[in-house]
């Protein structure tokens, strides 16, 4: 037994030279943890070329159809009209202005939804009673869709501002309600064991133990709710408001202005973009302790 | 003043309509510093026996009084490790080891953790995460983890389970080195029995629920695997927990 062993060892470092004798060679040595985070920069270049591209072909899309006329330009007006049409917002000082309020719409009705859920998920994950109290009505009134309740909200808190920040709040509140439960539920028992056996009360496994492990779901939560965030604002844009993003769409669409509203599309495109990956970048330095040991499922 | 387990019985089950026990009057004295090792095969209630210790499950008859107190739940004064390391994850491996000091808002926090670091030889891990260490190095963070808030009693499930053979070896001769300057009562759990026999003081073996066997080893330290005497208290602890005759030669192998 013993000696087979031995055996084999000798094979090995017999066999090794020989078969891959460049390994031999004076070479630097780069761990593959370190080619991979290379690689990851390589990919962010060619992600942003790919968004480089997409413009052009649509510029170039546009451009053909002027000169052959296949249909009316209005219909799709070309990247460079789009940009032409925010530089009349800037120059009438309205872009700001529209870019600020969807803007502050969106954070505050974000942030209310977050808040809102992170205290009732909390209650719900924590207390039987709550548990019992509350989850079947929102079970129940959860998967209606957010815009069904955009009348009763604008005929609850009125025309203005509250209305819209309600809607948007809401439509966060509910993807992030079952995100937050969860991820306070699948908190691992041993390590909430752990904490008790070295001397942690109720409330110091609650702080240290479940917010911590649950925090990375929560992040993962409001990114997946962001797109949802997005749609509300829109939506409550559309609807009496006379700012914002949103109602630059309905308003350009009286008007037949295309151009306006591609504008506007593509900022929301944009400020979604903006705000999630400012949620991803504030996840990463969180959530160092995840990411750390991990790499590919198998080097390349 | 020790540890005693008086008339415990646990049952997790109801089977036509009598209770099914997974332990059954379990009695056991043990004093200050003893190194107990709990030896059984796979199911026999081990795990049980050391939750019940721990605090975590509570007894259906019977009681444990440690100190001339009853347990009641779990405690800082009886430290846990387990199989798997149970590190939190979002803590380096200092603060892992805080953990336990900072509830207890010591004054040498930092010393406390410097020292129990140079005792399992991590100094160059300190800030590292569970993710980066291997499976013996998180193994040893736990132990510290466990050690920290100075508890009276080390309970330990197969701690070395999920180990190779060789950080196997040589975390049990740490674990004797720390034992013996700690100067701490330590449950052990195994269901290796050559573990047993180098590690316990006293093994206890378990077998469906009941204490088959309460053997001093009454041998000196440090334990030769080699040693005839050795293998005598191997064979016989075998004989005890197999049932055929190629059960007890593989319980013996291992
Ligand atoms: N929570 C539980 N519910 C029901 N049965 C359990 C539970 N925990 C353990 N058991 C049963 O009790 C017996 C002993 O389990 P355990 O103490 O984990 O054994 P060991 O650690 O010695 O392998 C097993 O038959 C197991 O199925
Ligand atoms: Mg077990």
């Amino acid at each position: 037994m013993c000696r087979m062993k031995d055996m084999s060892y000798v094979d090995e470092l017999y066999i090794a030279p020989c078969v891959q004798g460049d390994l031999l060679e004076e070479e630097e040595i780069v761990p593959r943890k370190y080619e991979e985070a290379r690689r990851a920069k390589v990919d962010k270049f060619y992600k942003a070329l790919a968004l480089f591209y997409f413009f052009c072909i649509w510029e170039f899309i546009s451009y053909l159809n002027v000169r052959g006329g296949w249909f009316n330009p209005v219909f799709l007006p070309s990247p460079v009209t789009v940009v032409e049409t925010a530089y009349e917002y800037l120059l009438n000082g309205t872009l700001v202005l529209h870019i600020g309020m969807s803007f502050y719409r969106m954070i505050l009705g974000f942030l209310l939804g977050v808040a809102g859920a992170l205290v009732v998920g909390i209650m719900i994950a924590m207390s039987r009673t709550w548990d019992n109290l509350l989850s079947p009505i929102i079970n129940m009134v959860g998967p209606i869709p957010v815009f069904a309740f955009l009348p009763m909200f604008l005929i609850w808190f009125g025309i203005g501002e509250a209305s819209k920040i309600a809607l948007i709040a809401y439509a966060t509140f509910v993807p992030m309600l079952i995100y937050i439960i969860g991820g306070i539920r699948e908190t691992d028992p041993l390590l909430i064991r752990s904490a008790k056996s070295l001397g942690a009360t109720s409330f110091q496994i609650f702080t240290k133990v479940i917010l911590n492990s649950a925090m990375p779901k929560i992040f993962e939560g409001m990114k997946m709710s962001l797109a949802l965030t997005f749609s509300a604002l829109v939506v409550a844009e559309m609807m009496g408001a006379s700012s914002g993003l949103g109602y630059i769409i309905v308003n350009a669409k009286n008007w037949f202005k295309m151009a306006d509203m591609f504008l506007a599309a593509t900022l929301i495109g944009l400020e979604y973009t903006l705000f999630y990956a400012f949620l991803t970048l504030v996840e990463r330095r969180l959530f160092r302790w995840k990411m750390a040991g991990s790499s590919n499922a198998v080097e390349k | 003043m020790g540890t005693v387990i008086e008339y415990l019985h646990k049952a997790f089950d109801i089977v036509d309509g009598e209770p099914k026990f997974v332990l059954e009057d379990v009695n056991l004295k043990v004093q200050d510093g003893e190194f107990i090792c709990i030896l059984g095969k796979s199911g026999c209630g081990k795990s049980t026996l050391l939750n019940l210790l721990a605090g975590y499950l509570k007894p259906d008859k019977g009681r444990i009084v440690l100190n001339g107190e009853e347990i009641d739940g779990p405690s800082a004064d009886r430290g846990v490790v387990f199989q798997q390391h149970a590190l939190f994850p979002w803590y380096t491996v200092r603060e892992n080891i805080e953990f336990g000091l900072r509830l207890q808002k010591r004054q040498d926090t930092k010393e406390m953790a410097t020292k129990l670091i140079e005792m399992i030889g991590l100094q160059d891990y300190e800030h590292a995460y569970p993710v980066e260490l291997s499976g013996g190095m998180a193994q040893r963070v736990g132990i510290a983890r466990a050690l920290a808030p100075d508890p009276a009693v080390l309970l330990m499930d197969e701690p070395l389970g999920a180990l190779d053979a060789l950080t196997r070896e040589a975390m049990r001769q740490e674990l004797i080195r720390i034992w013996q300057l700690s100067g701490k009562t330590i449950f052990f759990i195994t269901h290796s029995v050559p573990e047993a026999v180098y590690l316990a003081d006293r093994v206890v073996i378990l077998k469906e629920g009941r204490v088959e066997a309460d053997v001093a080893i009454d041998l000196p330290r440090p334990r030769n695997m080699r040693d005839k005497a050795f293998q005598d208290y191997v064979d016989s602890f075998a004989r005890m927990i197999a049932e055929t005759e190629t059960e007890e030669r593989a319980v013996c192998a291992e």
